[in-house]
């Protein structure tokens, strides 16, 4: 599965990573793993930073 | 004792013969059960097998299945390998990570083992079970996910084989 799922944290930004054999859509892993109320977007994987030096300030926007 | 075939009162086989076995005759409808029955060897194709508790091969303790597994890279793109009942992982930030689980554990009380890879050269990785790295607080464990972290000496860090497995 060629996307991601993000939403804001107190921290920054999550990023879900969805299990390619789980057998459920980028909506319906989005609907089950976001924590209730928050805001998300899915994006496509190649959107997602692959250097993390500084991944802890990655920010939602 | 023989089979009788009359002309008149058709085929008649003896009580407990091959065509008329003693007891009741199972497997001829679907919703059939067996009872107490010894299978030797059998192939059971795709079973759906409710318990938990599976007899083991040897001795007599029980075995507890694993019921949730994710091997994942925690570097560059973090992505999933392979797993089982598990919908996703969140990346929660550095060497941060939740575990959400597709079915969840019937309660949060599963017991839960990670491991991972070092990074390049010697220098170790530990994992810290229910540990949210990226706010250095404890995350307990819900019925529905599991928090963990993986961590240098003094702060969490990216490894590129992350292994989780959850057993109730």
């Amino acid at each position: 599965m060629n996307q991601r799922i993000i939403f804001p944290t107190d921290d920054g930004v999550a990023i879900i990573v969805p299990a390619p054999e789980c057998g459920l859509t980028i909506e319906e892993i989005a609907a089950k793993d976001v924590p209730a109320g928050k805001p998300y977007k899915i994006v496509d994987v190649a959107d997602i930073p692959t250097d993390r030096t500084f991944r802890n300030a990655w920010e939602y926007t | 004792m023989t089979t009788l075939i009359s002309g008149t009162a058709g085929v008649t086989f003896p009580a407990g013969g091959v065509g008329n076995p003693a007891g009741a005759v199972v497997g001829t409808t679907d919703t059939q059960t067996l009872t107490n029955k010894t299978l030797t060897s059998p192939t059971l194709t795709t079973p759906n097998i409710d318990s938990a508790q599976i007899p083991t091969v040897s001795g007599t303790a029980p075995l507890y299945m694993c019921r949730a597994w994710v091997n994942f890279n925690g570097t560059g793109t973090v992505a999933i390998r392979s797993s089982g009942n598990v919908t996703s992982i969140t990346d929660n930030g550095v060497g941060d990570y939740t575990v959400n689980f597709t079915t969840a554990m019937p309660d949060a009380n599963y017991s839960s083992v990670a491991s991972c890879s070092p990074s390049a050269g010697p220098n170790q990785r530990v994992v810290v079970m229910n540990f949210a790295g990226t706010s250095n607080t404890i995350s307990a464990p819900t019925s529905s996910a599991c928090r963990f972290s993986t961590s240098a000496l003094a702060a969490t860090a990216d490894v590129e084989y992350v292994h989780f497995a959850a057993f109730r």
